[in-house]
This record gives structure tokens, C-alpha cells and sequence, in this order.
């Protein structure tokens, strides 16, 4: 009896926890944990950096601060949208990196209870890119929310570690 | 309450403390290691440091690092109060710098969180040995001894009878009301008043400055005192004078037999003066005849030994007053004077002001005046970062002295431009590079004497060490007068290692053969020292050097000596820039690198069938890079005419890029780009202009890279 008092008052403490906000892309919607998002910016003008990642669009500026911006559907290797005025940038804060998403439309903050979080089943390897970057599915209302792990969203190990293996070539090379 | 004691912060301050004070301490050895003994400002300075040392490792708690402080400021102790001669200098120097390095080991660790737990016992043995030598030293001449360092301050004064005729002998008793506090403290003022006047004296009980149980036995018995002197029984009372609290004094003749004797035997004639008494012997004191100077000799235990004449002592510099400011402070001003750097880019450049017609004419000057400001601002700020390359050079001393010591070479550093200042990151950088660089010439550089001399050379080795600010890097080179690089050797080693393939030594520049050495895995060392030999050394050297954007260049000449420059910029967040356009996207170029701008004709561009592209400048050849292309960029001029070319340059190479227009120069705040995004060559950071849209920094370094490449 104690113990469940105990995760009530745990579960009331971490007032977030649970809570993800949500938001459309093409057609689907997706949700992110809230403890990651920082905050949500209209749609500014983009500065491009050259011979970077297809999915990264490039650098804005909010306040002073220079954050990198991912396009989302870009990175679900989807068709490629039009930057309306409705098109929103999530900020999200992930282990100390802070990247921007692009996406469609926000759509609001939902709660769902952990329990209620299903397993994505294991697709083939037909089925959508984005199952890798979703670790769970919620109902709510009777319209299934993808949600997505951020920091797989924005890691690309592939990419990482050839980073490293061009940077390290270019040193040997000038020396 | 079981409440920890917060002792972090206080921890903090003991060990900047004590680190500092240890550097200066070996500083002032490694000063004084050439002449046959210190001299009196280095022994105060030396005691005074390790006082201090003892004193804070105590509140820390610190047992072996108090003992062993204690135990060399007892060693200074004596040098200081009683002058000994043919101390032996180096052995002296060597007990100083084991001392140093033990608590600078044992505050290593402490540093790291771990116990100090170093066995000082062995160090503080040797140096009691060799305290012990010195002091038997004295003694067998027959000099008197300095009394032993106690804790106790003032010391017992130890004052040495003179045989004089009409020495008079008194017991002096003195007696206080049974409610006086600090019985002791009373009996020492009465003691040190009548100093000035006894040639002798005894007292009982003796422990009163130390022991507080004291006091009770003067009340209870009295506090009793022998004195030998000149004056009178009435002039002893008179400077005895009169405390609250005293009850009453006793003074008695005694013999010299008795006085010698101690305090073993009761007196004879008893004169008992109370204390109300006094106003009747006031006015006969005062009839009495002051003593006049020569008539009470002390002798002070002071030897003749004549001090070192003050102009054999190097000038001391004038001091300078610092003060410790935590670096996340100065970093965050670092950070704010950035953001007012864009602020004042935003309000000056703003959009608002560009309405046709407006006169700005007061506008201007107080724009002007707002700009002088921001950067004198900048530039103090900047300079709040940057120390001085003194103390990194000085820590080179320690390194040529001991290494030099230890392979039996003699070896002299000289130090050029060590004032010269650099940012403190940059410092922490290179600190390691550079002993290593100084290791390696003492080991490989210099050769041993017998070579030297065989090779018509001074036998005394040769480094220096130089820094200069030259064209906005910092050059540090470190110069030996050894036997430099060989470069077959070099060229063999390589290639039996693998590092090279099978390229001819003819393939290489002499630059390119002298950086084999900085390679992984390469050592022409035959055998592995303690100092070297590894061959992991020098890449990790350039590593270090990289990191901070620098790079090592290196000079030989077999048989003269090698030359290892350090060329690293300085940090500059703040540059001054030239703002360009190319298409849609906005570049940022450092005006030192700009050469020229230049509009060029058709006729001067030469395109290869591959696709290379040059510019014929003045009969001179440039190779040529279109920004649209390399970085794809659209809308963008691509008639050559149409744009301008502009001509860059970096390290004595050249190049030319082509872009559409010119916005304007200013300072820019560099800022780096986002670590997220993986690094693009050519682009060495971001910055926001004054709209608020983002502009890339060019690197002529990578972009040149670049070219090379294809």
C-alpha cells in the first residue's frame, strides 16, 4: 500500500513524465517526449551550409544562439514539403545537443500513461524507415501517435563514424 | 549535528596556495643552483614558503605534508639565525626541490580526490641527517648554537654573562591576589621589561609562556626571578613597574654563588617593599641618576658573518597585485562582450535607419563614439584572458636541470620573449608539447661533452627557448646547438617502419624528412629511456599542438642543431572580416588573409581540360575556385566579369575566389559551427551579421587543402 502512494507521488512529482507533444508529418502523427522539447519557433529563414547531410537543413538563429535544423521528413525519407507559414521548428535539447526539427503542424500535448505505450511490431524490411526511429505507439482518441525517440533521430552512427575516419586521414595526410 | 564541514572551497584555496607557493620556491632555487650558497632573500623566501605550507597542510589535516614542510623550514630556520658556513650547496638544493616535488606529488593527489598518503618519513630522515651535519659542523669550531626553533614566540633570550665588577645579584619575587587571571602572562611582561636592564637573569616557573597550569603555581607560590645586573633593588622594581592585580614585590640580595646555584636555596636579607610604600620611594628614584648608554652591556648572539651586498642581488622586478578570478567568470564575460559586439552590429546597421532622406549627421558620431568604446571594451577583455609565457617557460627550467643532471650533460636554457602573452587555453596546450619538445633536445639534440668537445664545441650545451607575436600567431621555438637531424637516417627509419611506402627519399622536401619524426610509431633512438625513445612522443606533441589550431614546423642542420617553431594563432573570437556574397548564402572572409580585389577579364582566366581553373595575375599564376561550384550554392554569378575576384593568401600560397559582390567589412564574432554538424572543409565557423541572418566563416587553409587535394 505505501509502495503505490509512493509512485503516485512519484509519477505527480515528474509532472512531465508521460506527457509528449505531438505534432503531423505527411499524413502521420508523431510524438516526442516533452523533457526533450525546449521550445517551438515559427518557420525563419534557413541558412545553408554546404556539403552537409541531406536532412540537415541547415543554421537559424534564435536569440542569439546558432542551432542546426533537421528536416524531418527528409530523414524519414519521405517526399519533401513546402515551408508554409504554418511549418513550425521543435527545439529539442538532446544530451546537451540542441537541433531544431522542421515539421508540418503542431498538433498538441498529449498524456499517455506508460502502460498504455505499445511495442512497434518488428517490420519488414519493406516497411517504413521510420520504424527504427520509433520506439513505441499510443492510441489516443482512436487515432494511433508514433512516438519517436529523439536521440536516435538525430544520431546517424553511420555518419559519426565516418566523420571520424575523414578527419582523422585529413590530419595524417597534412602533417 | 554530524553536518559536514564544507571544506571545498577552502580546499580550492589551499591548493592554488601551496601550488603557487612551490612555484615560486623553485623558482628561487633554480636561481640560486649556480653560486655556492643562497643568499639571505632566498633563505627568508624559502622559509616563509614552506612556514606557510606547514601552517595551512595543518588545518588540512595534511600530516605528512606538515612534517616534512616543518622539518626543511627547520633546516632554513638555522640557516637563517645562525649563518653557517660551507653549507653543501647542492645537496641543500636537492633536499629543496625532493621537498617540493613530494608535496607537489601529494597535492596531486588530493587534486584528483585520492588520500595523500606519501611516506614522508624518509625525506624528513634525510633532511634531519643532513640538519644534524651542519649544525655538528658548527660545533666542532666552537661557535654557539642558535637556540632551537620552539613554536614559542618571542624566544627565550639567550643573553651571555659579562664578568663585570659591580654585577649585582638580586632574588626577585613577585606575588599576585589569588583572583588575578593570567598569572603567566604578568610574570613574562615583567620578565621582558627587565631584559632591557639585567645582563642576567633565571625565573621560575619557566614554562609560562607555554604552559597555562603555570599560572596557578605563581599564584599559589609566587613567581620568583634571579637577576644579575647593574641597577639598583628600586630601579628593578620601578621597571617591574606596577600591573593591576599585583599583590606584592620581593627583591633580596643574593650571592653570585647563589645565583649561579639557581633556584635551590633560600635568600638571606629579606627587604620587603609594599606596594604602598611606593610613593615614598618615588621621589628618591627619581633623584637616581639614568643609566646611561655603555653601562649595561648585552651580548647578542649575532655572528660577524657580513650579509651578501645588496648589489649582488638581482633587481627585484616591481610587483604587481593580482587578484584570482574563477576562468567561468571571464569566460561568460568573454561570451557577453560577443553578444554586445552583434548588439551594436544590430542597431547601427539596422534596417530603420536606411530611410531615404534622414539626416544623420548626429547619429553618426555617436555611433562613432559607441564603436570606440565596444572595441576598447573587447580588446581589455581579451587581454584578461592572455598570461604571460613566463611561468610555462620557467617550468622548463626544472626540466633542463634535472634531465641534464641525470644524463651527465651540462646544459644552459636561455629564455627570450618570455613576456610575451597568450590566451590561458593556449597555455594549458602547449605546457606539455613544449617539455617535451625541451626533453628531446636535451636527450637526442645535445651531445654528450666528449663529443662536444671532440666537435670543436662548447662543451656546455646550448637551448633556447623564444617566443614572439608575430603577424597574429604566437611563435614559440625551441633551439638547440646539438647535433641535429640526419636525414638518411630519418629517410631509413621511415621506410624500415613502414611509414612512407616506397616513395625515394628524392620525393621529399627536407621539411617533409624532419616530420617523419613526428609520426607515429617512429624513433631512431636505439634504446628506450626513461625520457624518450618510445617513439609516442611526438605525434601526440602535434595532437596537442593541432588542437589549438597551431601547427610544428622543424629546421635542421646536421652537426649545428635543430629548431622546432610552434606556430599557433592567437584565439581571436572576435576578427575583423570581410563580408561577401555568393549567391544566396553569405561569406565571411579574415581581412588579414585578403590580398587583393580585383575585376578580371575574360582573357586572363585559364581553364584546364579537367576542369581547373587559373588566373593569370601580374605573370603570375593562381589557382582558382568558384564558391557556386564547390559548395553548390544557386543564384549565383557565373560570368567571370560579372563578379569579383578576390585573391588570398595563407602561409606564402595563394589563391583566388570568385564572388559575386562585396557587403562591407566589420567585426564579426566568431562563433563555432554547431558540433552537430560534422565539419565541412573550408568553413572554420559561423556568424550573425547585423540583420540577423547567419554568414560562414571561410578557412583559406582548407579551402587550399582542398585544391591540393584534387
Amino acid at each position: 500500500m505505501s509502495e503505490e502512494l509512493l509512485e503516485e507521488f512519484e509519477d505527480e512529482q515528474d509532472a512531465q513524465k508521460g506527457m509528449f507533444m505531438t505534432f503531423q508529418m505527411g499524413g502521420e502523427c508523431y510524438g516526442i517526449a516533452i523533457t526533450f522539447v525546449q521550445e517551438i519557433v515559427g518557420i525563419q529563414p534557413i541558412t545553408a551550409v554546404p556539403e552537409i547531410e541531406d536532412y540537415i537543413k541547415g543554421l537559424i538563429n534564435i536569440r542569439g544562439k546558432i542551432i542546426p535544423v533537421i528536416d524531418v521528413r527528409v530523414r524519414f525519407k519521405q517526399e519533401p514539403f513546402e515551408y508554409t507559414d504554418r511549418t513550425c521548428i521543435i527545439v529539442i535539447n538532446v544530451k546537451s545537443t540542441i537541433v531544431g526539427l522542421i515539421v508540418d503542424k503542431i498538433a498538441g500535448v498529449i498524456t499517455v500513461d506508460e502502460r498504455e505505450i505499445i511495442l512497434p511490431p518488428s517490420l519488414s524490411q519493406s516497411g517504413s524507415v521510420s520504424s527504427k526511429y520509433v520506439f513505441g505507439l499510443a492510441k489516443v482518441d482512436d487515432e494511433v501517435k508514433l512516438l519517436l525517440d529523439p536521440e536516435r533521430l538525430i544520431q546517424d552512427e553511420d555518419i559519426a563514424a565516418f566523420g571520424e575516419v575523414v578527419s582523422g586521414t585529413e590530419v595524417s595526410a597534412e602533417a | 549535528m554530524g553536518e559536514d564541514f564544507n571544506t571545498d572551497s577552502m580546499l580550492d584555496m589551499f591548493l592554488y596556495e601551496s601550488e603557487q607557493l612551490l612555484e615560486t620556491l623553485e623558482n628561487v632555487v633554480l636561481e640560486k643552483k649556480d653560486e655556492d650558497c643562497f643568499d639571505e632573500a632566498s633563505i627568508n623566501e624559502i622559509f616563509r614558503a614552506m612556514h606557510t605550507i606547514k601552517g595551512s597542510s595543518g588545518i588540512m589535516m595534511y600530516e605528512n605534508i606538515t612534517k616534512v614542510s616543518h622539518k626543511l623550514e627547520d633546516v632554513f630556520y638555522y640557516l637563517r639565525e645562525s649563518h653557517p658556513e660551507n653549507v653543501p650547496h647542492l645537496e641543500l638544493v636537492d633536499h629543496v626541490l625532493e621537498v617540493s616535488d613530494f608535496i607537489n606529488g601529494e597535492l596531486d593527489k588530493i587534486r584528483e580526490g585520492e588520500t595523500p598518503d606519501g611516506d614522508e618519513s624518509k625525506i624528513v630522515d634525510e633532511i634531519d641527517k643532513f640538519l644534524t651535519r651542519i649544525k655538528t659542523g658548527i660545533e666542532k669550531k666552537g661557535d654557539e648554537l642558535p637556540p632551537e626553533n620552539t613554536y614559542v614566540e618571542p624566544e627565550q633570550f639567550y643573553i651571555a654573562p659579562t664578568g663585570s665588577e659591580s654585577s649585582k645579584y638580586y632574588k626577585v619575587s613577585i606575588y599576585w591576589r589569588g583572583d588575578t587571571q593570567m598569572c603567566n602572562i604578568r610574570a613574562y611582561t615583567a620578565v621582558y621589561s627587565l631584559k632591557e636592564i639585567v645582563e642576567d637573569m633565571q625565573y621560575i616557573p619557566e614554562d609560562i609562556i607555554t604552559n597555562e597550569a603555570s599560572s596557578e603555581v605563581i599564584l599559589a607560590d609566587g613567581f620568583h626571578m634571579l637577576v644579575k645586573c647593574q641597577a639598583t633593588d628600586e630601579e628593578l622594581i620601578s621597571t617591574i613597574g606596577e600591573t593591576s592585580g599585583m599583590d606584592h614585590v620581593e627583591i633580596h640580595d643574593c650571592t653570585q654563588q647563589e645565583f649561579e646555584m639557581g633556584f635551590h636555596h633560600q635568600d638571606e636579607d629579606n627587604i620587603i617593599i609594599n606596594l604602598d610604600d611606593k610613593e615614598k620611594d618615588s621621589e628618591e628614584k627619581k633623584e637616581k641618576k639614568e643609566p646611561t648608554p655603555g653601562d649595561y652591556v648585552i651580548k647578542n648572539k649575532e655572528s660577524g658573518k657580513s650579509k651578501k651586498l645588496a648589489k649582488n642581488q638581482p633587481k627585484q622586478q616591481p610587483k604587481q597585485t593580482y587578484i584570482s578570478v574563477n576562468v567561468e567568470k571571464l569566460d561568460a564575460l568573454m561570451d557577453m562582450i560577443g553578444e554586445l559586439v552583434i548588439s551594436e552590429a544590430v542597431v547601427l546597421q539596422n534596417p530603420d535607419l536606411k530611410v531615404p532622406g534622414l539626416d544623420l549627421t548626429n547619429f553618426q558620431k555617436a555611433a562613432g563614439q559607441l564603436s570606440k568604446i565596444t572595441t576598447e571594451l573587447q580588446d581589455v577583455i581579451m587581454s584578461m584572458r592572455m598570461m604571460s609565457l613566463t611561468n610555462t617557460f620557467q617550468k622548463m627550467n626544472r626540466i633542463v636541470f634535472d634531465v641534464s643532471r641525470k644524463l651527465g650533460k651540462d646544459i644552459e636554457l636561455e629564455v627570450i620573449g618570455e613576456n610575451t602573452e597568450v590566451d590561458k587555453n593556449i597555455i594549458e596546450h602547449i605546457s606539455d608539447p613544449l617539455m617535451h619538445l625541451i626533453r628531446n633536445s636535451v636527450d637526442h639534440g645535445i651531445e654528450s661533452k666528449e663529443d662536444r668537445i671532440a666537435a670543436g664545441k662548447n662543451p656546455k650545451g646550448k637551448i633556447t627557448l623564444e617566443a614572439k607575436n608575430e603577424g597574429g600567431k604566437v611563435y614559440i621555438i625551441v633551439r638547440d646547438d646539438g647535433k641535429g637531424l640526419n636525414k638518411q637516417a630519418l629517410y631509413d627509419k621511415a621506410k624500415n617502419n613502414g611509414l612512407i611506402g616506397n616513395r625515394a627519399m628524392s620525393e621529399f622536401t627536407e621539411k617533409e624528412i624532419y616530420q617523419f619524426i613526428t609520426y607515429a610509431g617512429f624513433s631512431t633512438k636505439e634504446q628506450v629511456t626513461e625520457y624518450s625513445g618510445r617513439g609516442v612522443g611526438m605525434d601526440v606533441v602535434v595532437k596537442n599542438i593541432q588542437s589549438v589550431g597551431g601547427n610544428l614546423e622543424i629546421d635542421s642542420m646536421e652537426g649545428a642543431g635543430s629548431e622546432m617553431t610552434l606556430k599557433i594563432p592567437l584565439t581571436l573570437a572576435i576578427i575583423n572580416g570581410i563580408v561577401m556574397q555568393v549567391g544566396n548564402s553569405t561569406f565571411v572572409i579574415e581581412t588579414n588573409a585578403v590580398k587583393e580585389f580585383v575585376r578580371i577579364s575574360r582573357d586572363m582566366l585559364v581553364k584546364e581540360p579537367d576542369g581547373e581553373e587559373y588566373i593569370m595575375l601580374r605573370n603570375e599564376c593562381y589557382p582558382f575556385i568558384r564558391l557556386n561550384q564547390r559548395y553548390h550554392l544557386e543564384e549565383s554569378k557565373t560570368d567571370i566579369e560579372d563578379g569579383i575576384v578576390v585573391v588570398l593568401e595563407h602561409e606564402s600560397k595563394f589563391i583566388c575566389v570568385f564572388i559575386d559582390e562585396l557587403i562591407a567589412e566589420q567585426e564579426i564574432v566568431v562563433k563555432p559551427i554547431p558540433s552537430y554538424i560534422r565539419k565541412v572543409q573550408g568553413l572554420s565557423g559561423c556568424t550573425q551579421l547585423g540583420d540577423g541572418s547567419i554568414a560562414l566563416i571561410l578557412d583559406i587553409a582548407g579551402l587550399i587543402a582542398g585544391e591540393e587535394r584534387k
